[in-house]
């Protein structure tokens, strides 16, 4: 669920995307959760067509995943089938990381393949004939057909091989009604009973791991399924009509003329760029060998890592973290014992017996101290060194502190520890117990950390902060645009004013994507990470 | 006067000294923090860590020794005073706590003691400033009252003008 200024993002992001009336739909779902096409119909107050238009648009484009499920009906009515629809936010949120993927795949695959992958970003879903057909079409006039096809095929088995790209997953999969006895468990809590429905919905689309990255069958004939029998409705065919209840065979998503669409796996991205920001995060708070060693890690245990947000690392030798090191340019020259204090450095403990050395490195401890820097950060800026000591205290300990000990390790006066720690509490930063003795009449003040409240105040501000940057940018075009539209066909002094005018434009369009982009690295490490 | 009962006065013959648990500690002169001889001893414990030469590192046991045998101080200052200080100076970012596993820099330390050190980059800039502060609070004061559609909007705000505003 988004916080109140990601949910104001992502329905600005739409709207940048696909307009207002998608975006009106798309809203509708984000705040009240997974609707039918009549109830999003009565809610957004649009036409059924306009509604229809909008979900298959979103759903194209990965932000909206359809499943039906079961309702009971009346009384002395058959249970009904209904198709429901749920916003992804998270997928709508990577659009605006676009060009961080784009930028992933070119630096490793170089131009060919990021331009059959920009493909997928600007279409959200298209199969390999659709991939061959644009590609044909983008370079018709360099006469390079001839080679399209083999050039297409390596390269979109190259995104693949890498899990850059996945099947669609299946456009309306059958949730079975739940067991009684989970029902109930599920009533009791009724915002995780919605979580659990959102993500039984994404687990019975989700294509089966053996085949969601495999390209092979895909190629048969041309990329076509052979499957003359089927009469399966397509992804065109208008939504909310009664389905079977005989399920589809395939679990994923294909087109009209049977062929398997592609998507990109956003998922593999995330994993990629978190990897980034934990060697980052340690090169800069240990050494650069301590970045050489991770990353090494990262490389070796990469088919092997089962999730994005892993908490440990994969279990590796020494010599297979030795041995990755020396593949690249800089950890050439490192020993087998500096990889071994590095790996000290980042939180290993040395095994007691040398024989099979394995090590795994908390992400999850790097994942924190590099939020906590962030959060340190605002609290420093905020309310001062003092606040920063403090802060930074009951962020180590992790556990409540009292008053007096407080000011004692932070050499703050107790008076002045006080207010400070008042106004972080009124503010939400930390929690306060007060526990009474009435032997001395004394009350102690026990403080700590509010960790949930203050992380999510900041990814609330951090998604405030983008939304403000995003509207800034299109204001900024905007103005610019009317300004160029009046000086266009002026004189020869007004075409110099012109181009002045587009170079200013640029300069200011580089400053506030650039910020934008340091501020979505943030996002990431608090949401996503 | 002491902490835990600061506002209760207690009176005592002029022939005795108080002893620390009534004055408040070893920090503390007449009910009040000593921030002056604080500073200084943090200054003094910065300055021998960055001058290490060869080992990088040090235990506060080492850096107390060093105060002993240069006499740093007029006042004296004890081994758990140092030790104080350079907690407080990790919870300032000045210098970082690492465990000693024996290898690299820290192999004429033991196993498992707590080792300080300067944190790497430049020692000058102080903690590192976050995304969210040198994007938005630094710039944009007021970016908790900005909305898209309020009196400070991102697209009328005086403070996105002046950033933007190339010369």
């Amino acid at each position: 669920m988004l916080s109140p200024h990601g949910l104001k993002l992502a329905a600005h992001i739409i709207s940048t995307y696909f307009g207002d009336i998608v975006c009106k739909v798309c809203e509708c779902l984000l705040r009240r959760g997974p609707l039918s096409q009549l109830e999003v119909t009565r809610f957004t107050e649009l036409t059924k067509q306009k509604v229809t238009d909008a979900l298959l648009v979103l759903i194209h484009h990965n932000c909206v995943q359809a499943f039906t499920i079961q309702q009971p009906g009346g009384f002395g009515e058959p249970p009904k089938i209904m198709t429901k629809y749920m916003a992804l936010p998270d997928n709508i949120i990577h659009h605006m990381r676009f060009p961080k993927f784009l930028s992933i795949v070119s630096d490793e695959f170089g131009q060919d393949c990021a331009e059959i992958f920009e493909g997928l970003l600007q279409h959200g879903r298209l199969s390999l004939n659709q991939t061959m057909d644009r590609y044909k079409d983008k370079h018709k006039a360099s006469g390079e057909n001839s080679s399209a096809t083999n050039v297409v095929h390596e390269n979109f088995s190259k995104l693949a091989q890498a899990r850059y790209i996945e099947r669609c997953p299946a456009h309306e999969p059958f949730l079975e009604p739940l067991e009684e006895g989970a029902k109930k468990r599920a009533k009791s809590k009724i915002a995780d009973a919605t979580q659990t429905l959102e993500a039984r919905a994404l687990a019975a689309a989700a294509p089966m791991e053996s085949q969601r990255f495999l390209v092979e069958a895909d190629t048969l004939i041309g990329g076509v399924l052979d499957d003359e029998d089927s009469k399966k409705s397509s992804i065109t065919d208008i939504v909310g009509e009664k389905r079977k209840l005989e399920a589809e065979t395939e679990s994923w998503e294909t087109n009209e003329r049977k062929e398997i669409l592609w998507r990109v796996n956003f998922e593999e991205f995330i994993r990629r760029l978190r990897h980034k920001s934990c060697v980052s995060h340690v090169t800069e708070r240990v050494d650069s060998v301590a970045g050489i060693v991770l990353s090494a890690i990262f490389e070796a245990s990469r088919k092997d890592e089962t999730r994005v947000k892993t908490e440990k690392t994969v279990p590796l030798l020494l010599e297979t973290i030795y041995e990755e090191a020396m593949k690249t340019e800089e950890g050439r020259s490192l020993t087998l014992e500096r990889v071994r204090a590095a790996l000290v450095q980042l939180g290993c403990e040395l095994p007691t017996i040398g024989i099979d050395e394995t090590y795994s490195i908390d992400l999850k401890k790097i994942i924190y101290q590099a939020q906590a820097q962030e959060v340190e950060s605002i609290v420093l800026k905020k309310y001062g060194r003092e606040a920063y000591r403090i802060f930074r205290l009951l962020s180590e300990r992790e556990r409540r502190i009292e008053t007096d000990k407080i000011s004692s390790t932070t050499f703050v006066e107790k008076k002045d520890a006080l207010k400070i720690l008042f106004q972080l509490w009124k503010d939400d930063y930390l929690n306060l117990e007060r526990v009474g003795n009435e032997a001395q009449k004394m009350e102690i003040m026990l403080w700590d950390l509010n960790k949930r409240s203050v992380w999510e105040q900041v990814l609330d501000d951090m998604y405030h902060a983008a939304l403000n940057l995003k509207l800034r940018l299109v204001h900024e075009l905007d103005h610019a645009q009317d300004l160029l539209r009046v000086l266009k066909g002026k004189s020869l002094k007004e075409g110099d004013e012109a181009a002045k005018m587009r170079k200013k434009v640029q300069d200011k369009w580089k400053v506030l994507e650039a910020s934008f982009m340091i501020l979505d690295d943030a996002i990431m490490l608090f949401h996503d990470f | 006067m002491r902490l835990s009962t600061s506002g209760r006065k207690h009176y005592i013959a002029t022939e005795f000294e108080p002893s620390k648990e009534i004055t408040g500690g070893s920090w503390y002169v007449n009910g009040d923090l000593d921030t002056t001889f604080i500073d200084q001893i943090k200054a003094l414990c910065l300055d021998i860590i960055r001058k290490l030469k060869v080992a990088k590192v040090a235990t506060a046991d080492g850096v107390y020794d060093f105060f002993k045998a240069n006499r740093l101080t007029n006042t004296e200052c004890t081994s758990q005073q140092v030790s104080e200080i350079l907690r407080s100076m990790v919870l300032d970012n000045m210098i970082i706590d690492v465990k000693s596993a024996r290898l690299g820099e820290y192999h004429s330390i033991h196993v498992g003691q707590v080792c300080y050190k300067c944190p790497p980059g430049d020692l000058n800039k102080g903690p590192k400033t976050g995304a969210l502060i040198s994007i938005s609070y630094r710039i944009f004061p007021r970016i908790k009252e900005c909305t898209s559609d309020g009196l400070i909007s991102p697209t009328t705000c005086v403070y996105y003008t002046k950033w933007l505003d190339f010369r």
